[in-house]
């Protein structure tokens, strides 16, 4: 795999050679893209960050991968951690800072200690000055988000903000602050020193009811059909969900780019590929994913706040069989509202589920129904 | 009253809670002393986060996934399953406060489903026979 390929440093020797503007120039050529899910090329963040004028500047690697159906990030933590470090003083060296956070979400605890040992050893070998400090979440979705994080850390509740500004102009503690992703950042050095690094390989996290789940490194645009035959399910595959977040849509043969996966309303995101078989019912899914989002909503804007616990009550109100064909409509309006007045990508993507399986299953809410 | 910059709060709240259990009222007044952060600030954040509690917790804490890599793999089963071994409903503690049980997000092990934390640490491909081992060796009484 690509993204297991030790780099020992010398990408961060070679970037030290190049300087600031010669590494936001490779990366540029490169094409290296954002993993987080918005695909936003990494040189313009970095290049914002350097030109933005502050007496100090910090680097953020988002290591709050909570998109249920991904773990592709914990699989970097556990199998290339250092070249993950790698990334971050490269990032560092770049924009002048002197102090990074890798903010890792407290499911992932039990990963700290072995991440804390690589960053000691990686700090002694490189004689970084730059301090790592790994701070530890408690359990938020919505802290994946870029400004969530930012409150989270500077010990607010982890509630998003408005943008503009943006973090590379106002970040942490109002400083400009670089937030990049764990696959982001782990492809960094390997985009730097490898001439055969392949910026379209993406990290695949398979899951759901197949035999053979995990992570799949395959070129994007990869066919669906190719990377579910990997999987190995058991039965037919009936469905298949993008995370929670991106929606879902009958299984079969397609292109997984973000343009093919657009065409169908959902969205491709970080590459989460949930399998759902024809034993399984959608509304039961459905629930599951609403249930979700009525937890996970930070409370701080009403559309998201309120209607996600309606979403949810309206989908059990389904499950008991009491829901009318009113019920059904409501629940597709009260959607197209929540998608187009909620403040942050969490509110705005939390009816994509329902949305996605209203247009492609309805038979399985109205047979209920 | 420290720098700004330095104190971060969630960190603190973490490393209270590791030694006490829960965050009690006392706890949350000590960090506010400490950090020079207001005591309604605290409680703020102590309150947002799902692994934090202001209540009292079971000596085992199980979290069991119920996102949808999980849920397709029968994880609501083991909820209910625990429910009735444990004789708790989700969301409660034991009478002997042995145990705390309670549904969560994905915990990122969607590759071994159905899978759970047990006091933060994960375990994975769960099924009944593995959770009955469990209970017993977190020192669960021999029902009768």
């Amino acid at each position: 795999m690509q993204i297991l390929r030790k780099t020992d440093l010398e990408a961060f020797r070679k970037a030290r050679e190049l300087g600031p503007a010669g590494v936001i120039s490779l990366l540029k050529e490169k094409g290296l893209s954002g993993r987080g899910g918005a695909a936003f090329p990494v040189w313009k963040k970095w290049e914002y960050t350097l030109n933005a004028q502050a007496d100090e500047k910090f680097v953020l690697c988002n290591a709050d991968e909570g998109e249920p159906g991904t773990f592709k990030d914990k699989f970097i933590i556990k199998n290339n951690p250092e070249t993950l470090i790698e990334g971050i003083l490269i990032a560092a060296q770049v924009i002048g800072a002197t102090r990074a956070f890798i903010y890792l979400r407290g499911e992932y605890e039990h990963l700290r200690r072995g991440l804390e040992r690589v960053i000691d050893s990686i700090l002694k070998e490189s004689k970084s000055e730059v301090e790592i400090n790994i701070v530890v979440g408690a359990g938020a979705y919505v802290c994946g988000e870029e400004t969530a994080i930012i409150k989270s850390i500077e010990g607010f509740r982890g509630q998003p903000y408005f943008k503009p500004p943006y973090p590379p102009v106002e970040g942490l503690w109002g400083k400009p602050t670089i937030v990049n992703n764990v696959e982001t950042l782990a492809n960094v050095p390997q985009a730097i020193l490898f001439d055969d690094w392949i910026e379209d390989l993406r990290l695949f996290s398979l899951s759901g009811n197949v035999t053979k789940p995990g992570i799949y490194e395959l070129t994007e645009g990869t066919n669906l059909s190719e990377l579910i035959a990997l999987g190995k399910p058991k039965n037919r595959i009936k469905a298949v969900y993008f995370g929670c977040f991106g929606g879902c849509m009958p299984y079969a043969a397609m292109e997984l780019s973000p343009e093919k996966v657009c065409v169908k309303n959902c969205a491709i995101g970080s590459y989460s590929i949930i399998a759902v078989d024809e034993k399984q019912s959608i509304l039961d899914v459905a629930l599951s994913v609403a249930e979700f989002y009525a937890h996970e909503s930070c409370g701080k804007c009403t559309p998201c706040r309120e209607g996600t616990i309606r979403i949810w009550e309206l989908l059990e109100k389904i499950k008991k069989k009491k829901a009318t064909n009113d019920d059904i409509d409501t629940l597709k309006d009260l959607a197209e509202q929540i998608r187009e007045t909620s403040l942050c990508g969490l509110g705005q993507t939390a009816t994509t589920h329902v949305l996605t399986a209203l247009a492609h299953f309805r038979n399985e809410f109205v047979k209920e129904a | 009253m420290m720098d700004e910059h330095d104190v971060l709060l969630l960190p603190l709240l973490r490393k209270a809670q590791k030694k006490h259990g829960y965050l009690s009222e006392e706890s949350l007044k000590k960090i506010s002393r400490k950090t020079g952060v207001p005591i309604s600030r605290v409680y703020g954040v102590a309150t947002f986060y799902s692994m934090l509690h202001t209540e009292k917790q079971g000596e085992n804490v199980i979290e069991v996934c119920s996102s949808p890599s999980c849920c397709v793999n029968g994880s609501l089963d083991l909820v209910r399953f625990l429910e009735k071994e444990l004789k708790v409903k989700t969301g409660k503690t034991t009478k002997d406060r042995k145990f705390s049980l309670c549904k969560t997000s994905c915990i990122g092990c969607c590759d071994h489903p159905p899978a759970m934390l047990l006091n933060g640490r994960p375990f994975t491909d769960l099924t009944k026979e593995k959770l009955r081992a469990l209970l017993k060796k977190c020192g669960k009484k021999k029902r009768r």
